[in-house]
């Protein structure tokens, strides 16, 4: 009766190895849903990692109030990714786990209040790139290399953190620029924590910043890297016939011909139905978009859910537990209780069950 | 406020005196060694006072008025500031008047440092190919401000393939020297260097300061005939040294290494301030035995300590630490001596008009 991804545990766990061991100073990232596995299992798994003496020795959230639900699976360190303000679940960080967190400050002014609130914070400075998303300027971050002097006291300063957009083509570039201007703002640090670089990027990268030391954070190609060890299913939970003409759903739709009516589980509760925008801004991409959105308007419209290698229409738009498929004459009709595949976006997915093999 | 305006010669050289050092590629006599180009001096002004130099080479376009106005290892301004704006944008303005459609400049500012011992290592570690692929031992931060900034400015890095592409080098090979006695310096060096240093002393080799420029040519048009490279005409030598040596009688010097009467070696050293540098060099194929280009260096260095240099400067190296290269013999030579690779912050363009400078920049990549 649920929405289930279905892991193959050897696969999955090896795939993990292997890429923690390709990944020298690998911080994994499981922040948000947990890439549909969940927080908890993911905290779980890096230190099943570290243990593995794999190196994994730090993780990366993506929010504060994320903190508490890894700290007590996994007994590295923490880092914070979004930038420390002064305000919020940033300022009530338990007192024992302060020194497993490791802040990330954007801004001048928040260097400066986060080191008085907390002289010991360990922090890393995030510079802005070319996402223009959080980060220090040239010029922010002689500011911010002021205020740590002001300061007069030895700031545990644990890296640069680097977040780089998805582009295509080479990031090396604007790495070569960021820590140009690191070095020229005589931040004390060799430490540099970057995102979404590929294997040879960063490759190059340690090649040529040798006296640096790079932490790649990485998030989707871990967890999500092999997606064949990954199955998604829901659950037929009712089989209709149904006529052409006939009346069905909350919207009193009609058939437009015969066929059967599916009662499958995975509604918008699940995520299923919604999807977050791809970023694909193509005309074909554009126009799917449109065509979901006018669900209503016009017939049926493509489902994640597939039968057989064939994707299904949906009868209408999803319930909130559930949602109806609509199966032309002459297709294979499942039983109650049969799994069928769904194609899911797992960033944002909540799944009922997850099961490890 | 800074303002930018042409100055006679006399008060160019008065400013560069009054600095510590400068490269001699921007005094202003070097504009007589380059007639084939227009030069011109000019004082950047706060107020009244001279703070900045700049010595410019205008090449001109074929057939075209306009000019790519070049400012070999300069200007002479101060790098350190953290408002580059306020001191190129008044020279740009400045260089557009003169009919320039781009500037080139290269910023005396080190970016990066590698000692002798790990320039070595880098050659006998097979997986190293390149000076970059060597952990610095130095970043410098002024460097790495003036790369940011002119980047910001939008000046353009111009790319030296393999080091001795159009332009000057962006790696040069250094001995520090300052506040270091001879015996410090010659104990900084390679054991083959030092025993070629005795050898040469034992087996009677003389070195002289001289005046003899012919001599000097001849050996340096036959070190060029073994070493495969086309050699200057001796008037390039002549104008160099009359319009240096006219600047100041310590600004360039002829070095020659005898043995048993014969050259076997002979070098042009020039120094501005606190800055010397071997500038050309030439060897005979005979008598390599007596190692007269050891016994020559050592005593331009020995010149370069007495006169209070800082830094005594072997000029270019490419970025190779490629055993197989055939550069890589040059910069083993230099390493001998101690010291270290140092790496400027290259040359930059500045783009005055956009058709005009896309025009030049796709020229000179086919040339190139």
């Amino acid at each position: 009766m649920t929405l289930t991804l279905t892991v193959d545990g050897d696969r999955w766990r090896g795939h993990l190895r292997e890429l923690a061991s390709a990944t020298p100073g690998l911080v994994p990232v499981l922040k948000g849903n947990g890439y549909g596995f969940g927080l908890s299992r993911l905290a779980r798994r890096a230190q099943w990692l570290h243990d593995q003496g794999l190196g994994v020795d730090c993780l990366a959230v993506g929010t504060y109030d994320e903190l508490p639900e890894v700290a007590q699976r996994f007994h590295g360190d923490l880092l914070v990714m979004t930038p420390w303000r002064p305000f919020g679940a940033a300022l009530d960080i338990d007192d024992h786990l302060a020194q497993r967190v490791i802040h990330t400050v954007s801004r001048p002014e928040d260097a400066h209040d986060l080191l008085t609130r907390r002289p010991d914070a360990r922090f890393v400075v995030e510079v802005l790139t070319s996402m223009r998303r959080h980060g220090h300027t040239r010029r922010s971050l002689d500011e911010t290399v002021q205020v740590l002097r002001d300061l007069d006291r030895h700031p545990r300063i644990e890296g640069v953190a680097i977040h780089l957009p998805l582009a295509s083509g080479s990031h090396l570039g604007e790495v070569r620029r960021l820590v140009n201007t690191v070095v020229g703002a005589e931040l004390r640090t060799r430490r540099l924590w970057v995102s979404h670089l590929t294997r040879d990027e960063l490759g190059t990268l340690r090649s040529t910043y040798q006296d640096f030391e790079v932490r790649p954070r990485v998030g989707t190609s871990l967890w999500l890297g092999d997606r064949g060890a990954l199955r998604v299913t829901g659950t037929v939970l009712d089989v209709h016939a149904l006529e052409r003409g006939e009346v069905f759903g909350y919207r009193g739709r009609s058939a437009p011909k015969a066929g059967h009516l599916l009662v499958v589980s995975g509604g918008t509760a699940h995520g299923i139905g919604l999807e977050a925008p791809t970023g694909d801004t193509s005309i074909k991409a554009r126009a799917a978009t449109l065509a979901r959105g006018g669900l209503d308007a016009v017939g049926f419209v493509r489902s994640p859910y597939s039968i057989d290698g064939k994707q299904r229409l949906f009868a209408e738009p999803p319930h909130m537990q559930a949602s109806m498929l609509f199966l032309p004459q002459g297709a294979r009709v499942p039983a109650v209780g049969d799994e069928i595949d769904v194609r899911v976006r797992y960033t944002a997915t909540s799944f009922d069950r997850v099961v490890v093999t | 406020m800074i303002s930018v305006r042409p100055v006679p010669a006399d008060k160019h050289l008065e400013f560069v005196r009054s600095r510590p050092s400068a490269s001699f590629l921007q005094t202003p006599a070097w504009a007589r060694v380059k007639p084939e180009w227009r030069a011109e001096s000019l004082g950047f002004f706060r107020g009244d006072d001279m703070v900045g130099s700049a010595l410019v080479l205008y090449r001109q376009l074929p057939k075209l008025k306009r000019y790519l106005a070049y400012l070999p290892e300069g200007p002479v301004i101060d790098w350190e500031s953290d408002d580059l704006a306020a001191w190129l944008a008044p020279m740009a303005d400045h260089l557009r008047g003169q009919g320039a459609f781009g500037v080139r400049m290269g910023p005396p500012v080190v970016t990066r440092r590698w000692s002798a011992a790990q320039v070595k290592e880098g050659i006998a570690e097979e997986s190293v190919h390149r000076l970059d692929d060597v952990p610095p031992l130095e970043r410098a931060a002024t460097g790495a401000r003036v790369v940011a900034q002119l980047q910001e400015l939008g000046w353009r890095e111009q790319s030296v393939e393999g080091g001795f592409a159009a332009g000057q080098p962006r790696h040069n090979f250094q001995i520090p020297l300052k506040g270091r006695t001879e015996d410090e310096v010659l104990a900084g060096m390679n054991q083959l260097w030092r025993r070629n240093i005795r050898k040469a002393a034992k087996q009677g080799v003389e070195v002289s300061a001289g005046t003899d420029l012919e001599a000097f040519h001849a050996l340096y048009v036959h070190t060029a005939e073994r070493d495969g490279f086309t050699p200057r005409p001796l008037s390039y030598f002549r104008t160099m040294y009359e319009a240096l040596g006219a600047e100041d009688p310590d600004r360039i010097r002829l070095w020659f290494a005898h043995h048993e009467g014969d050259l076997v070696a002979s070098t042009i050293g020039i120094r501005v301030g606190t800055h010397a540098w071997y500038s050309y060099g030439a060897s005979s194929t005979e008598k390599r035995e007596v190692r007269g280009s050891n016994a020559v260096q050592w005593e331009m260095i020995r010149d370069a300590l007495g006169a209070g240099a800082e830094v005594y400067d072997l000029r270019g190296i490419t970025d190779t630490l490629d055993a197989d290269d055939p550069h890589v013999g040059l910069i083993q030579f230099k390493a001998g001596t101690g010291g270290e690779a140092v790496e400027y912050a290259g040359e930059w363009d500045l783009p005055l008009s956009r058709p005009l400078y896309a025009a030049f920049d796709l020229y000179m990549r086919r040339r190139g």
